[in-house]
């Protein structure tokens, strides 16, 4: 339904040029739910914004549906007003001076293909029930909450009856219980209506609600797409398995095939790669066993539990391995692990990668941030 | 220039910075003046204070029976008193905007560590706004220079000369041919003055954004609770400020105007008030320059808006590489003084158009200057509304597949309605009160409202100047009215909420 090949853009700032897309290559299905995830300036806005024809990329191409929309080769580029696309902005640009209704029928009756009035008032009648706002038709677009607004914003996107929807964080204004009664209704009701539907956000709980398949992006370039069992499983790089969900990582050595010498200790693992070369190993806090009795004998450390945190379904470990820090989550049943522990590293749940530069782990802290925590 | 900061600056501090009671009000008495031309109060302040017939004068004398008691309002002082008293509300605005900028914080930091009220207004608060007052004051400066109006009617008529009336006496020479190549070469040299004023402006300024403070949550700034005694001292300097900026020279205007020969008020006074000066006035005359003005108002006004719209939206919203370039052009004009510019337009009319586009002595040479000349403010409030207006809005209706016409006219326009509105009628306003630019580019065919005033006064018919005067005040009182009206209610940026 959307097919990007080689697409370039580059911005002149006052810092000089500023490559935000760099060879991006992307093809959405038809009906897919397609999230574009990343931190803030990793080019997926730039991307969306492209495929709605309000950035002139550099080069490459654009085809939306069997239409091309742009293409450098073709010198060929169709004005936003010209792709027939839904759209909902991240501030939602819910036009003030206007009432409900007359927010979701201007697109109708001032657009390019003007259907009779009595259709158009069908339209956004059954657009408003779509998003359950049928009952504030008549009210001004300034008395509505956040939600609301989001809402109407949504039904003027699906009014026009677009063959691609594109969101661009809709949902980041909204306040946390909300946005997670919003996201469910998204999805269904996009589910129902069939529309091919891509969507950028920074958040990848959201990412991986939404989402039928998901594109990680950073500096301009597309990391990995899969699903979100795939990216949190099998992640290609560091980065993409930093983006979904903390991490520990331990630098180590490889002995030879499916062994690794570590700062902890020794370690089986599933990746074969040359001797002596450098890797890094990752385990999710939740995959790592705390004096369990499963598995095998080998993978298991002695460590000492330095803290816990309790927070209602489970409880954050931090764990010391000779100078390491490491962090474990488990449920919080029966007694509580404290001072000597032994722990478990399943094989089968730990990722490893090149250990190419330092600076993998010091970009960790600068995507990640603190508000991992809040999850 | 001492003056106008003098007014301006406290009552700044007044109204931005204290629990004044009517705000509004007080707003309203500061900047009516810019509204009110300032050669009517000029006109005023020379029957109050006129070295021999003014008022106080006549009054002071009969009382102290003192020569020397004699005010001179027609010297430099004395005009740069009446023209200071006209700038105060530039001051006031420039300077109000200052204040509310600078974070109260700073303020509340220097009370939390035990600084005193006083203390903390002369070490803290006034070093932190005073990059915005010296650039006020530089900027007042910079009109104060090539002032006209004021110093046309106070001094003229008494051989006490500006630039800016030497330059008009070189071109309207009571006898003789018009020196057109000393009016230029003096012209010249008046705008290098202007430019290297206005440079000194735009250093001023980038200083004072080093203490700018911009933080992206929006903060109330501290009020100074006033205790009664101060708000009726606040109130006090407000109203002198009114009174003696607006009020007395107005009413002086008004009262001479019902008298054949100027006299102090007292019962033989009152019983000699009659309208013979309003039947004395040359009405088909005066009657053609309302109806220029009028036209003036209609078309600069309108033309204005629309040719800074398209600029602003250029400039504001496009990615134009040369939208910046376009942004200095326009604003150009702020930088030349408007005698200068009424000069230039006059030589380009006469010299180069004359065979071809015979424009000189039109109405439409006023209007060419007024617009172009007015844009730069056009632009500055547009490119400001503009800014305040989500681009999401307007792309929000592009992609959803209307075309930029009707964008403009479903979208934009109804939201800038506001600014819009006060716009136009602003611009109205200030081609109503235009002198200056009129006075270089008037022939007997194109003359305006202001004009008719002001030859009257030139010719010595003091009286019949303000019956004049008055008509003349009665017929923008509607405008003026509306102004305020429509300011208070669409303020721009009131969408926001």
């Amino acid at each position: 339904m959307i097919r990007i090949e080689q697409l370039k853009k580059s911005f002149s700032s006052r810092a000089g040029k500023v490559q935000a897309l760099r060879d991006v290559d992307l093809a959405i299905e038809p009906g897919e739910f397609f999230v574009l995830l990343g931190p803030s300036g990793s080019g997926k806005t730039t991307l969306l914004r492209c495929v709605a024809g309000l950035e002139r990329p550099d080069s490459g191409e654009i085809t939306l549906g069997t239409r091309v929309a742009f293409s450098s080769k073709q010198r060929l580029f169709l004005q936003a007003e010209e792709r027939e696309i839904g759209m909902v902005f991240q501030s939602y640009a819910i036009w003030p001076h206007l009432t409900v209704f007359e927010n979701v029928a201007l697109p109708l009756t001032q657009g390019r293909r003007k259907p009779p009035k009595a259709r158009v008032r069908e339209r956004v009648s059954e657009a408003l029930r779509l998003v359950e706002m049928d009952d504030y038709a008549d009210r001004p677009a300034p008395l509505l909450s956040g939600g609301q607004q989001q809402r109407v914003a949504l039904a003027r996107a699906l009014a026009i009856n677009p063959k691609v929807l594109l969101m661009d964080e809709p949902l980041s204004n909204l306040d946390a219980r909300l946005r997670e009664e919003v996201r469910t209704k998204i999805k269904k009701l996009v589910g129902e209506l069939g529309v091919t539907v891509l969507y950028v956000t920074h958040d990848q709980v959201e990412a991986m609600v939404l989402a039928d398949r998901i594109a990680v992006m950073a500096h301009g370039e597309i990391l990995q797409v899969g699903n979100p069992y795939e990216l949190y499983r099998n992640p290609k790089s560091p980065l993409v398995a930093e983006f979904f969900g903390s991490i520990n990582w331990i630098r180590g050595k490889i002995l030879d095939k499916y062994c690794v010498e570590t700062e902890i200790g020794k370690l089986e693992i599933d990746f074969r790669g040359e001797p002596n070369g450098k890797v890094v190993v990752g385990i999710r806090p939740e995959d790592m066993k705390i004096d369990s009795t499963a598995g095998d004998r080998s993978n298991r450390v002695e460590a000492t539990v330095s803290s816990s945190t309790f927070v209602g379904d489970q409880i954050i470990f931090e764990i010391r391995i000779n100078n390491s820090v490491l962090t474990a989550k488990a449920k919080p049943e029966g007694k509580s692990p404290a001072g000597k522990v032994s722990l478990y590293f399943p094989k089968e749940k730990m990722v490893v990668f090149p250990d190419v530069s330092p600076p993998h782990l010091s970009l960790s802290r600068v995507i990640v941030g603190e508000d991992r925590l809040k999850d | 220039m001492l003056t106008a900061l003098f007014f301006g600056v406290p009552s700044a501090w007044i109204v931005e910075r204290t629990n004044l009671p009517h705000k509004g009000l007080s707003f309203t008495l500061m900047t009516v003046g810019l509204l009110i031309p300032g050669f009517l109060s000029a006109m005023g302040w020379v029957f109050l204070l006129h070295p021999r017939i003014g008022l106080v004068n006549v009054a002071l004398s009969s009382v102290l029976s003192a020569e020397w008691a004699r005010i001179n309002i027609a010297s430099p002082v004395g005009m740069g008193f009446v023209q200071g008293l006209g700038l105060a509300p530039l001051a006031f605005i420039m300077v109000a905007a200052t204040f509310r900028s600078t974070n109260p914080e700073l303020e509340e930091a220097a009370a939390a560590h035990g600084i005193g009220f006083i203390r903390s207004l002369i070490r803290v608060t006034l070093p932190l706004i005073f990059p915005g007052i010296l650039a006020a004051g530089i900027y007042i400066l910079t009109i104060g220079l090539a002032a006209f109006e004021v110093p046309a009617v106070i001094g003229l008529s008494n051989r006490v000369f500006t630039f800016s009336t030497y330059l008009y006496t070189q071109v309207h020479p009571q006898e003789g041919a018009p020196r057109y190549d000393l009016a230029a070469a003096f012209g010249v040299f008046t705008m290098a003055v202007a430019g290297l004023l206005s440079w000194a402006y735009f250093r001023v300024l980038r200083q004072g954004h080093r203490y700018a403070v911009v933080t992206g949550r929006s903060y109330r700034p501290r009020q100074v609770d006033l205790t009664r005694g101060g708000v009726w001292l606040a109130w006090g300097f407000l109203g002198f400020y009114f009174v003696l900026g607006q009020l007395l020279p107005l009413l002086t205007l008004l009262w001479s105007s019902f008298l054949r020969y100027f006299q102090l008020p007292s019962a033989a006074a009152f019983a000699n008030l009659s309208l013979v000066n309003y039947r004395g006035l040359p009405w088909p005359h005066l009657l053609d320059g309302l109806w220029n003005t009028a036209v003036l108002m209609i078309l600069v006004s309108t033309l204005v808006l629309l040719v800074s719209l398209a600029i602003s939206w250029i400039v504001v919203r496009s990615k134009a590489r040369w939208r910046f370039l376009l942004d200095a052009v326009a604003f150009l004009p702020h930088a030349v003084p408007g005698i200068i510019f009424a000069l230039s337009a006059a030589y380009v009319a006469l010299f180069l158009l004359r065979d071809f586009v015979p424009i000189y002595g039109t109405v439409f040479l006023i209007m060419a200057v007024y617009v172009l000349e007015r844009t730069s403010f056009g632009t500055r409030m547009l490119n400001n509304a503009l800014a305040q207006i989500h681009p999401e809005l307007e792309e929000a209706g592009q992609v959803m597949g209307i075309s930029l016409l009707r964008r403009m006219a479903t979208i934009l326009i109804p939201l800038l309605l506001p600014a819009l509105v006060n716009g136009w009628l602003w611009i109205a306003l200030l081609t109503y009160r235009e002198l200056t630019i009129a006075s270089l580019l008037v022939t007997p065919a194109n003359v305006t409202l202001p004009m008719v005033i002001w030859g009257l006064w030139q010719t010595g018919s003091f009286a019949r100047a303000a019956a004049a005067a008055t008509m003349g005040l009665i017929f923008m009182t509607p405008f003026i009215f509306c102004y305020w009206f429509f300011g208070r209610r669409l303020a721009p940026g009131g969408w926001q909420a």
